[in-house]
């Protein structure tokens, strides 16, 4: 058994003069951080490797990841979630303290973003120069007058901080227009919590539930007293933060919108869904102001709704925070923050900021050009959508002589201030199974409701990845850590997940958007489509496997391989079955927030799969083939079993059946036609996974007949084409716009009629022929189906010609 | 003077244009100078929806959505504006070394603030050669108004005038590097090189009088709607048009429709829609100048305009739809 108090005096000796937030200058244990530390030290290793792997599994299981944007045309990456252990403590009296500050904080904010889109005091009467506006890119015209109406601005933001050596909390920055992180922050906190479930309970942990609770209500009050749904606006699945929102739209019960599944229509916005279109009044905002809108703001935008800055100035559309807020991100505000809080708050404020120099101004250049060595530049003004020019690198500022730095200072200053290099507190992290201190900065999060301003009790801690890093950031490594704030009360129990207020009762999840609604579509058919290559691929490995000469049947299946994209030896299957996964994969993973997390992680398992048989040189296609097949009836029985029978589940249902009736038709008119070759009935039989089925029925030989008859016409056969036929029809008809009783669409019409041809169909009729009509019909269907349902907007993404 | 202005703006699309959302910057804009007596817009085929506000700079903006399909779109602005602009001595104006700290200085936030008028915008980078080549003629000991007015010759002397050479998409830089352009680029350049110099410059659309006053040349741009720029020359002065076009103040013949940071604020046609193919499109102006407030404003032009490629803003959306 190790025991951690041994290794408590190697943390100790570890620690420098800076400030730690475990260990006390005397070298003793700070009482907040005790509990945690008495039951790491009084485990055995084994254990505390077996919770922290716990964790670890959660946050796997759960899909958890970041986008690491790659250079140039790389494409991004996903990472695995860095959750660090154990949790940052921190003392509850020192938090009642900073969260003190923090509302006032917040406070001040909100007044100073008020005067900017309203009356513009502060630059009137000299607080600060006009330029920190005039040339700031998120100083939104269009919005000029926003503030003067008195409705607050900002209600969700952020705030990064650090611990200086004299134990002071300091603001190293605002996080104003739609901060990142209060999702990870209840994933961190979720997964800690299966770490340490009993440790959390006895230290009586501040639940963070309360404040999302409480956040939502106030969306919902927003939005005002008939509204049923809130949207949370993301920029789409390529955005680093995209899993974040889906997760925070999954918890809050928000529907995730992009900016195409809006439209403007006279003063109002509204949802495309599958049902028409839906009023929409609240939006709770993580895409950058600049995209909103391309007619309005940024023109380049592709992620952005015509109009949208109509309905805002209309005051039909309340978004969170309030387009042109990330005003307050400026770090060349941070220059003129006493005088700032004086004009606006009259008083000082209670949290530092970080020392900081704008250099637009001749006296702060003649200082930062002295003080270079111990100073830090960083641009004034959040960054353009569109930037044209930025700063050198810093590496460059650093090489640059006297000259050419006052050469900078004096072209540049009004973009640049210089920072002073925050000395952070140091907090203990197991790295490779031994506490160590390492610099951490804090992202503490704040919602406003009638009542004012309430702070998250817990937050976002980021651990930097080297002893003395100078900038902690998961973009550039580093770590993550829950945030616990202790108290003497046991917490109430509360979560928002089940609980449901009235407002949720008995509500059907409604219209879908269209958006989503076509990429349910297509991961039906995606996977559908993997499933058959794979069943085909089996077939042709088994044949050949088996010592047979490739023949005329084995030609027929390669031919219908290489229709899917997959070439059979000497080509590479393995390659064509990757592409076909992942189109599978990739299309969950845009719709996470509407699909269970097993179901996404199986369709990645299944990626990874045919990853690893790549890089093996001896794969051996049935045992592949078969592992495949495993999981995909595994994420057939997830869909099947755990999603929820709404409309979302028809729109994939109804991929998975017209795919699967397309391919089965295809398969039977390719093996059929002409002379069938040897062994094509069987295979026939293979493929539609029916020869024990077949025996069952048929007490006879394989005859051409009953072998179409099985595969084609039965409606019993889950794997006949008449059996899809009918449950496309099935969910088609509870689709919405089908009602009985009106005037049948042209959709239900063709379906309609399908399937009367293959319920009257003759087995002996059934030739390529027959079989390549019904393939028609369906793509037919397709077309339909997509242009009723699915093509309410236009698809934006790869796959579009743009020209100016 | 009193000018009645056309303009005409058509697109004829390939293909049929399912949804379109349009904002218009096509009315001429009240200002010190120049006075709106009456302006009216007709969308055709009429817009499903349309609205007319003012934009942050004081420019009429009119929006314009279309639900239906169309498979073309025209415009027509029809206005009369009367434009008598002070008289500007160039002699009075303040040393142009003092200007920069004048603007720097300034504490107002209204929409005619220097503090707008500074620094980077989406179409104004501030390269060095821009900053180094408008600092030759910037003269700081010399009056503002002379200074920048030598700025605008030079660039009439140096640059070519070439429409086709470049496009609505282009930068000042490649511009500047090209030396040749249309009078957007001309605007684009001498806004940078004044801003790269402390100096408040903004971007200016308008019409220029078509036929010259008798013994005058007839000027560059008038055919189309032009572009000049308007620089701050210190709080007492003001705000003064200057053409580098044709390397003159802007007077009596330049009617202002838009001003702003640079094209991107002023686009007289900016639009989102949704079309396959290519589309084609005319651009027609026609101003005549006359004395007399009491005339009818004629009912047809006959336009005297040319055709040329408009310059509109408007994106398209391609609906292919594939697996």
């Amino acid at each position: 058994m190790t025991s951690e108090s041994t290794a408590l005096p190697s943390y100790a000796s570890l620690v420098g003069v800076g400030r730690d937030e475990m260990i006390a200058p005397g070298g003793g244990v700070r009482p907040h951080y005790a509990p945690l530390l008495n039951a790491l030290s009084t485990m055995p290793r084994s254990e505390r490797e077996a919770r922290f792997s716990s964790a670890r599994q959660y946050l796997s299981e759960a899909g958890v990841f970041h986008q690491v944007y790659g250079s140039g045309d790389a494409a991004e990456q996903t990472h695995e979630w860095p959750l660090a252990q154990p949790p940052l403590v921190l003392d509850p009296a020192e938090w009642a303290t900073l969260s003190e500050g923090l509302v006032q904080r917040a406070e001040f904010l909100e007044r100073v973003i008020a005067d900017l889109y309203g009356e513009r005091r502060l630059v009137r009467d000299g607080v600060i120069p006009g330029a920190l506006v005039g040339q700031n890119p998120e100083f939104l015209r269009p919005l000029s007058q926003q503030g003067l109406s008195g409705a607050p601005l900002i209600r969700f933001i952020a705030i990064d901080l650090g611990r200086g050596p004299d134990g002071r909390w300091w603001v190293l920055g605002d996080r104003t227009q739609a901060p990142s992180g209060a999702g990870f922050a209840l994933e961190n906190r979720v997964a800690t919590s299966k770490a340490f479930p009993d440790i959390s309970r006895e230290m009586n942990v501040e639940r963070l539930a309360p404040f999302f609770m409480r956040f939502r209500d106030t969306l919902y009050d927003l939005a005002g007293p008939d509204v049923t749904r809130i949207g949370l606006l993301t920029p789409g699945p390529h955005n680093e933060t995209y899993y974040e929102h889906a997760y925070l739209a999954r918890y809050l019960g928000l529907l995730l919108l992009e900016g195409g599944d809006l439209v403007v229509h006279h003063d109002r916005a509204e949802v495309r869904t599958v049902d028409g279109f839906r009023p929409i009044r609240v939006l709770w905002r993580r895409l950058d102001a600049d995209f909103c809108d391309p007619l309005e703001l940024f023109g380049g935008s592709r992620i952005g709704t015509p109009g949208f800055l109509r309905a805002v100035r209309s005051g039909a559309l309340v978004t969170v925070n309030a387009l042109g807020s990330g005003l307050l991100e400026t770090a060349g505000l941070l220059a003129f923050q006493p005088a700032l809080a004086r004009a606006t708050i009259g008083t000082e404020l209670m949290l530092p900021t970080i020392a900081t120099w704008w250099c637009g101004q001749e006296a702060a250049r003649a200082y930062v050009t002295a003080h270079r060595e111990r100073l830090q530049l960083a641009p004034a003004f959040p960054p353009a959508a569109d930037a044209a020019a930025g700063l050198p690198a810093a590496e460059e500022i650093t090489r640059l002589s006297a000259r050419g730095f006052d050469e900078l200072m004096r072209r540049e200053g009004t973009a640049i201030v210089a920072q002073e290099v925050a000395a952070l507190s140091t907090a203990p992290v197991f790295v490779a199974g031994r506490l160590e201190p390492r610099p951490v900065t804090l992202r503490v999060f704040l919602a406003r409701d009638r009542d004012g301003w309430h702070v998250m009790p817990g937050g976002f801690a980021r651990i930097s990845d080297s002893r003395d890093a100078r900038v902690v950031s998961l973009q550039r490594g580093g770590g993550s850590t829950d945030v616990w704030i202790p108290s003497d009360n046991p917490p109430r129990p509360v979560t928002l997940i089940g609980t449901g207020g009235t407002r949720f009762a008995r509500r059907l999840p409604g219209a879908v958007p269209a958006r989503a609604a076509d990429n349910l579509y297509w991961l039906g058919r995606y996977a559908e489509r993997c499933e058959v290559a794979t069943r085909l691929l089996r077939l042709y490995g088994a044949r050949t496997g088996e010592g047979w000469k490739a023949g005329e049947l084995e030609m027929r299946i390669g031919g219908l391989l290489a229709e899917l994209g997959v070439t059979v030896p000497p080509g590479d299957p393995v390659r064509g079955l990757l592409a076909l996964a992942r189109q599978a994969a990739d299309t969950a993973s845009r719709i996470r927030d509407r699909f269970s997390p097993d179901g996404w992680r199986t369709l990645r398992e299944i990626v990874r799969l045919i990853v690893e048989a790549q890089d093996d040189d001896g794969t051996e296609l049935v045992g592949l083939t078969s592992a495949i097949l495993t999981h995909l009836s595994g994420f057939a029985g997830l869909v099947q079993e755990n999603m929820y029978q709404f409309l979302g589940w028809r729109f994939m249902q109804s991929g998975r059946s017209l795919e699967r009736a397309q391919m089965s038709a295809r398969i039977a008119a390719s093996l059929l036609s002409g002379e069938p070759p040897e062994g094509a009935l069987e295979a026939l039989l293979g493929f539609s996974d029916s020869s024990v089925t077949y025996r069952r029925r048929y007490f006879v030989d394989l005859s051409r007949e009953t072998v179409v008859d099985l595969t084609v016409l039965d409606p019993l056969n889950p794997r006949s084409v008449a059996f899809q036929a009918n449950a496309l029809f099935e969910a088609v008809s509870a689709l919405p716009g089908m009602d009985a009783g009106e005037t049948p669409d042209m959709l239900f019409r063709r379906l309609a009629r399908l399937r009367v041809r293959l319920q009257t169909a003759e087995a002996q009729e059934v030739a390529p022929a027959f079989l390549t009509r019904i393939g028609g019909d369906l793509a037919d269907i397709s077309d339909l189906f997509t242009r009723r349902y699915l093509l309410s907007s236009p698809r934006r993404g790869p796959g579009h010609e743009e020209s100016e | 003077m009193i000018y009645d202005l056309v303009l005409k703006i058509g697109h004829d699309y390939a293909g049929s244009v399912a949804d379109a959302r349009h904002v218009l910057r096509v009315r001429p804009r009240t200002e010190p100078g120049q006075r709106v007596v009456s302006s009216a817009l007709a969308v055709a085929p009429e817009p499903d929806e349309s609205f007319a506000e003012a934009d942050f700079f004081g420019n009429p903006m009119d929006s314009a959505t279309l639900y239906r399909p169309h498979s073309r779109l025209d415009l027509e602005m029809r206005a009369r504006v009367e434009v008598s602009r002070r008289a500007v001595d160039l002699a009075a104006t303040p040393p142009l070394g003092r200007l920069a700290d004048a603007a720097r200085l300034c504490r107002s936030g209204g929409p005619d603030a220097p503090m707008h008028f500074l620094g980077r915008s989406r179409r104004i980078a501030l390269p060095d050669p821009v900053r180094t080549y408008a600092a030759e003629c910037l003269d700081n000991e010399a009056g503002a108004g002379a200074a920048i007015l030598s700025l605008a010759m030079r660039i009439k002397a140096d640059f070519a005038y070439r429409p086709g050479a470049t496009d609505v998409g282009t930068g000042a830089a490649a511009a500047f590097a090209e030396r040749r352009g249309v009078c957007q680029d001309f605007a684009h350049v001498m806004i940078a090189g004044l801003r790269a110099n402390g100096i408040p410059a903004g971007y200016v659309s308008g019409f220029l009088r078509t036929d010259p006053p008798p013994g005058q040349p007839r000027l560059e741009g008038a055919d189309a709607m032009h572009a000049w720029v308007t620089a701050w020359l210190g709080p007492d002065c003001g705000w003064v048009g200057f053409d580098p076009t044709n390397g003159v103040l802007a007077g009596d013949g330049h009617i202002a429709v838009a001003l702003g940071r640079d094209y991107d604020d002023v686009a007289p046609v900016a639009g989102v829609l949704v079309t396959a193919g290519p589309q084609r499109s005319y651009h027609a102006v026609d101003v005549v100048p006359h004395e007399d407030p009491s005339l009818p404003m004629r009912e047809t032009s006959a336009t005297s305009a040319s055709e040329k490629p408009s310059s509109s803003k408007d994106r398209k959306i391609s609906s292919t739809f594939s697996l």
